[in-house]
Formats: structure tokens, sequence, C-alpha cells
């Protein structure tokens, strides 16, 4: 989580020279605590927008895992399951509280915002209700009835909480796209009417935001789950073995990483077009461009390609694009931390690809290997496991690191505004003082949470399943989850004779 | 009748629930702390378990139906109140996040004492907003904030002494249930001494003081007779009709404060279709849990 602060840290060393500060002219807030509110923000954001991406993604390969075992039988795919499901409702309900934090920020934070413009964007957090809800409702009936259902019932069950998080996932974004390209509405003297909530929901960011952020929480999630996996798997290569569960454990959430990688590479492209059509000032930031000019370069960390971003955008060495120059000073966003949190995910994206494309190749090898060796070919991949495996270690994080900077591109790419071109982010700040002690409580209480979270999941996985039902004096007699048999009873065989 | 009242209707159905589910399981927290036995405890968490986190959207389902259908009232409640109403924040993050936490390493007693104090902090918060708001009071830290502060703790702590002892017997723990028996005779006892004085104090004249004495009464005599099903009933009408005479006392200028018309035809129409989905897989929720332990998977 020390990423997500650093990230904090650097959008909020950022807004002085966003500018608006200079003119006090608005509410009443101090300029201290201006600041601390959009830090609080974006902290309290940056550290759900890790969870709820786990909240996506961890049913998912939960349920794939849960499908393979009610297929094949299989104890080592029951206990993975099993795992996953117990972690997934720990991080369930630190995100669920966690996201609970936001809809008071909604109001505590940017009273002015809602006031003016709740109810534009209401509708779809109506619907994001009504999602979370249908999820919240599965996840304990799918955590808690293990036991109470057939197996075939509890996987059914899984799958409402999968399709509503992908729901209610969109259903928030349609309000940050709306925040892009606001939709929807008439100002006329200053005051909204008109509202048409499903051309606000529908707004022309939508799309792409959700598609790529979406992508983007499943490769976090698969990447930060297999990197548990790969360390365990270093391990047990330098003990000169590979476990089976610990193999599975890495293969199936790498795979769901994996895949997503490539089709985020599509989908980027297709985002930076739509910035560059649609908001000129985040997309002079982003790719550094001072100054309108004719074949401008592509402009990374320290090397320039000439041309090649006039070429890349409209397929032509020579056309000219808008700069910083042309957007006024006023409306223009903190440039650097723009250009290099943007720089950060490419970098990151990139590396991953390259790993996905390490993985799939390999497993490629590894299948020719096999069909002309038979059984020897599963050894032939062993050479290269510890490196391929080390650098996997680091993909959780890295993943992570790629979508939060991702998320401080887009979201101090659009400052000066909170919604885009309408309204400035000062208008919309709570006038009330003292907003910095808020931040500085939010900050102390979630950084022993973020502590516990991962110390919690750390015990967890050290802790051994039980082997047999405990008896009477079991720690944890109210959890009808720990008296299900660990291993093996999940089979075929075994469910047919209930 | 104006969308302006069926949206207000929805948002006091939706505090409604959210007193009676997420409030019990507040209470359930405060009696966590309170009781020194393992046992009581232990129903506690099993009662809570697959529940609380369904019980706390409706927090989340009346905060957004408040923005989208009366934004500046929204808006100017929170901006007032903010630094409760961050504090409540932040003590759903400890409740929620400690009792999973305890659950998943019951060896860490911290983790039940955070999960403790925020269940009361929580609800604490929460009640003094409501009270400051309903009595157009300025501040939480007023007399009435205070007051309404420590009702509405006391009120989700006898709610949740109520459910507590089927919950107890339900898992044959009959010591659990004469304790939680005990605590809610004590508490709905203090509560309702403590309520009609402040109602009085407060000028409310509502029939619905009538109602909630009524229900408050014949809830002590069921629990006497041991009607436990019955006095869940009861036990809740009691504390519902406190929040209603309290909603009556605002006096909100709600017309003023609508959306347009056509936010709330969408809200209502997604909350028609979703009704469709959530109400049986809530009632599915409820009934799974409600049934006696299952036998052991073989």
């Amino acid at each position: 989580m020390s990423t997500v602060a650093l990230l904090a840290d650097a959008v909020a060393a950022a807004s002085p020279a966003a500018g608006p500060l200079a003119d006090p002219g608005h509410g009443a807030a101090s300029p201290a605590d201006f600041m601390a509110a959009r830090q609080q923000m974006a902290f309290t954001l940056g550290f759900h927008i890790v969870l709820a991406s786990i909240g996506i993604g961890l049913p998912a390969i939960t349920l794939l895992a849960e499908w393979r075992s009610l297929r094949t039988g299989d104890p080592v795919y029951a206990e993975l399951a099993r795992r996953w499901m117990k972690a997934a409702g720990v991080l369930f309900a630190v995100g669920a509280v966690s996201g609970t934090v936001l809809s008071f920020e909604m109001g505590t934070l940017w009273p002015g915002f809602m006031d003016k413009y709740g109810q534009v964007f209401g509708a779809a957090f109506a619907l994001e209700g009504i999602a979370f809800f249908i999820e919240a409702i599965f996840m304990g009936i799918y955590l808690y009835g293990w036991d109470r259902l057939s197996p075939r019932a509890h996987f059914a069950t899984g799958i409402p909480v999968v399709v509503a998080g992908l729901l209610s996932a969109s259903f928030v974004l349609t309000v940050n796209s709306w925040m892009n390209q606001p939709r929807g509405f008439k100002l006329v003297d200053g005051k909204v009417t008109d509202v048409d909530p499903l051309a606000a929901m529908f707004n022309p960011a939508t799309p792409v935001q959700a598609v790529h952020l979406i992508l983007a929480s499943l490769m976090v999630c698969g990447f930060i789950v297999a990197s548990v996996y790969a360390v365990a798997l270093l391990r047990d290569h330098r003990a000169g073995r590979v476990d089976r569960y610990h193999r599975l454990g890495f293969a199936i959430p790498f795979s769901l990483g994996a895949v997503c990688a490539p089709l985020q590479v599509v989908v980027g492209d297709w985002a930076i077009r739509f910035v560059h059509d649609n908001q000129p000032a985040k997309f002079a930031a982003m790719e550094g461009v001072e100054h309108t000019e004719a074949g401008v370069p592509f402009r990374f960390a320290f090397f320039e390609i000439p041309n090649a971003l006039s070429l890349m955008l409209k397929f032509d060495a020579h056309a000219t694009l808008r700069g910083m120059d042309a957007i006024p000073e006023d409306v223009r966003p903190p440039a650097e931390v723009v250009k290099t949190s943007f720089e950060i995910m490419i970098a990151l994206g990139v590396a991953l690809l390259a790993l996905a494309a390490w993985w799939a190749l390999a497993w490629w090898l590894r299948r020719r290997a096999a069909g002309r060796a038979g059984e020897l070919g599963r050894r032939r991949d062993l050479p290269w496991k510890p490196w391929f495996l080390r650098t996997a270690a680091l993909a959780g994080v890295a993943a992570a690191i790629a979508m939060e900077a991702g998320w401080t591109t887009t979201e101090v790419g659009r400052q000066p505004w909170i919604v885009y071109g309408v309204m400035r982010t000062e208008e919309a700040v709570n006038p009330n003082p003292g907003l910095r002690w808020g931040l500085y409580i939010v900050l102390a209480v979630y950084t022993v949470l973020a502590v516990a979270t991962i110390s919690v999941l750390r015990r967890m996985r050290r802790r051994p399943e039980p082997a047999l039902p405990s008896g009477g004096d079991a720690p944890e007699p109210s959890a009808p989850t720990d008296e299900a048999p660990a291993e093996g009873t999940r089979s075929r065989e075994v469910r047919s004779g209930r | 009748m104006s969308y302006a009242d069926i949206a207000l209707g929805l948002i006091l159905l939706g505090l409604s629930a959210y007193l009676l589910f997420g409030g019990a399981d507040f209470g359930a927290g405060l009696w966590h702390l309170v009781s020194r036995r393992r046992t009581d405890k232990d129903v506690i968490e099993h009662a809570m378990g697959p529940l609380w986190e369904a019980n706390h959207v409706w927090l989340i389902f009346v905060m957004v139906l408040t923005w989208t259908a009366f934004p500046p009232i929204f808006a100017d409640v929170t901006a007032r109140h903010w630094v409760p109403l961050s504090l409540a924040a932040l003590g759903i993050v400890g409740r929620g996040s400690a009792f999973v936490f305890s659950k998943a390493v019951p060896d860490r007693s911290r983790y039940r004492w955070v999960f403790g104090v925020s269940s009361v902090l929580t609800p604490y918060c929460l009640g003094a907003v409501a009270a400051a708001v309903a009595t157009g009071e300025g501040s939480w830290l007023g007399a009435a904030g205070v007051y309404g502060g420590v009702l509405t703790t006391a009120l989700c702590a006898y709610l949740a002494a109520v459910y507590l002892i089927w919950d107890a017997r339900r898992l044959a723990d009959d010591g659990a249930a004469l304790r939680f028996r005990g605590y809610a005779l004590l508490s709905g006892a203090a509560v309702g001494l403590f309520a009609l004085p402040g109602a009085a104090a407060l000028g409310v004249h509502s029939p619905l003081i009538l109602l909630s004495a009524a229900a408050g009464l014949t809830s002590l005599v069921l629990i006497v007779r041991r009607a436990y099903l019955a006095v869940r009933v009861t036990g809740a009408l009691a504390v519902v009709t406190v929040l209603w005479g309290a909603a009556e006392m605002a006096g909100l200028d709600l017309d003023a404060a609508a959306a347009h018309d056509a936010v709330l035809q969408v809200v209502f129409a997604a909350l028609g279709v979703g009704a469709l989905i959530l109400v049986p897989s809530m009632t599915w929720l409820f009934v799974l849990f409600q049934r006696a332990a299952p036998k052991q998977r073989p």
C-alpha cells in the first residue's frame, strides 16, 4: 500500500501547480484544507481501487477453481477455491467499508459538487447500489453456504457475486466518465435543468473508461494472487520439488492477468485517442506536448522518436497536434505529474505484457515438448523457472502501481475541473474549516488498516486447514465453513452419497 | 403524492431497515464488548456472520437515494456535520474490518476490541447527526445531539439483545439465551425511561410516541413470557417509531430540494426492477441462515 501513499503524495505535491488556489474568491476553504480534501480523496480512492480490483477478480478465479473441482473432483482445486473464498471474504469486507468511506466523502469533502450535480449522476449510483446489494447478499450466501448448499448450488451462488461486481464497477465508472465528459443536463443561469440521467450515464467516455478499468482490475487481481504463489514456487524450487497446489494456484490467476495484458494495450490505444479528441489539455499533459506543432515526436522518459506521436495518432508523420500552449493558462493541469504517472503506467504495462508473452511462449514450448516426449516434456520448463518466478513475484505490485498511476493520470489530468469544463474543483470543496485534521486521522486509520489486512492474510495463509471436523471447543465454533472437511470430500463420489 | 414524497418514503424505508438490521449489528457489537463470556460472543459472531454486509448496504442505499433525490439537503447535512459523519465512516471501517479479521484469525484479541468500540462509536455519531438535523440544532455536540447519540446507541443495543435471544436458542445455547433475555429486559426498560422524557423535553407531540411506548411495554411482557419470535416484531416497532417521530420533527423543505422528475423516474424504475431480484435473494439469505445449524457435510 505504500505505493498508494506515494502516489497520493505525488498527486498532492502537484496541486499547487494547478493554480486555482491563487484565487480564493469561491467558498471559504483555506488552501491547506482544499489540498487536504484532495489528498484525502486521492488516498482513500487509491486504497479502495486496489481492494475493488481484488473484489472483482478474486471471486472470478475462485469460481474457476471451484468449477474445475466440480468437473474433476480434484481436491487441489477444491482447496484452492476454499482458500481464495476465505481471502475474498476478508478483502470484500475491507473493500465494502472503504467504499462506504468514499460515499461519505462525496458529501463531507465535495458538497458543492453534490449539491449542484448529485441528481445528474445520482441514478448511476442508485444502480450501483442495487448491484452492490446483490453482490453483498450473495457474498454472504457464498461465504457461509459451503455447508448448507449442495456443491453445485454453492457454485451457482458465486456467479451473481462476479456479475454484480462487474456491473457495480461499471456503474461507478459511468460517474467518473461523466466528470470527464459531462452530459445529460443544461445550465440555465447557473441552475441545472433538463436533466437526462441516462444521457449522463452513457456519456461518450463511459465505454472506454469502463473497459479500461475492468481489464486493469482483472490484471491487478490476477497478478497479485499469482505473485503470492510465485514466491511459494520459488521456495519449492529451492527445495527441489514443485508442489501441484502452488503450481495451479499460480497458473489460474496468472493466466487471467496474462490474457488481459494484450487486450489492455488495444484498449489503452482507444483511450489515448479518446483523450486526444475530447480532453486536449489532458492529452497535452500526458504526452508532454508543449507547443502546437506539426510532426510531433514521441517523448518517453529520456528518449524521443521524431514524428512518432503524430504518426501513431493520425497515421500521418506530419500531422499537427495541439500542445499545452493552446490551452488557457488557468485551465491547465499540472503537466509534470500527469506525464510522469502516464509514463509509469505505460512502462509497467509493457513490462507486464512482456511477462505475459514469456509465459505464453513457455507454455507453448512445453506443450510442443510434451507432445514429442510425453511425460518427460513436463520437466523441460524447469530451467527458466527461477528467473521467471522472480519476475512474476513482482508482477502483482507492478500491476497495482500501474493502475494507481493510470488513475492519477486521468484524475490529475482533469484538473482544475471536478466536472470537466463546468465546475472547478475548488468550487466543490466543503467550506468548513479543519478538513486537514480529517486527512491526518484518515491517514493514520488507513495505515493501520493496510498493515492489519496484510498481516491477517499472511496469518490465514500460514494456518493449516483442519483435516477433520473440529470438536466442541474449537476456536471458531460459530463459523460453519470451518467445520467442512478439508480435502477430497467434495469429489463426485462423496457427493453422490449425500 | 409527488415524486418527492415517494422518494422520501423510500429513504425512510431504507433508514428503518438500516436501523432494524444494521443497527442491531451495532448493538450486538456493544454486547460483544460488554459481555465477558466467550459463548455470548460466539452467538453474536454467528448471528452477524453472513448478514452484516447486506445489512450495511441499507446505509449506502439511503445515502445514494438522498443525494440523488434531494441533493441540496444531502450536501448541506454532510458539509455541516462532516466531523461526526467522518467519525461514523471510520467507525464503519473499524467495525467491519475488525469483525472479519477476528473471524479469520481468532487468536488476536485486539480486533475484537476494535470491533466493540467502533460498534458503539458509529451509531452514536449517526444518531447525534440525526438528532441535530431533526431538531434543527446546529451542532452534534449540543444537548439534542448528545441525547440522540446516546438514544440511538441504546436503541441498537436493545434491538440486538431482543434478536439475540432467539439466535442463542437456535444455536442451542440456553445459558446465553437467558443472559440476552436479561440484557433485553434491562436495556428495554432503560431505553424506555430515557426516550419518553426526552421526547417530552424536545416537544414531540406525535401519536407515534404512544405507539412506541405501547410496543415497548408489550415487548417487555413478551420477553417475560418467553415469546421470543413475537418480541422481534414488537421490539422492532418500538424502535422504528422513534425514527419516524424524529423524521416527522425535521420539517425539511423537500419539494424545493427535490431532483427533477426525469431523475426520480429512472431511479424508481431501477429500484422496481432491482427489488425483483433483491427481495427474493435477501429473503433467501435470511431464511438460509435462520434455520438450525446444518448437519455436517458427510
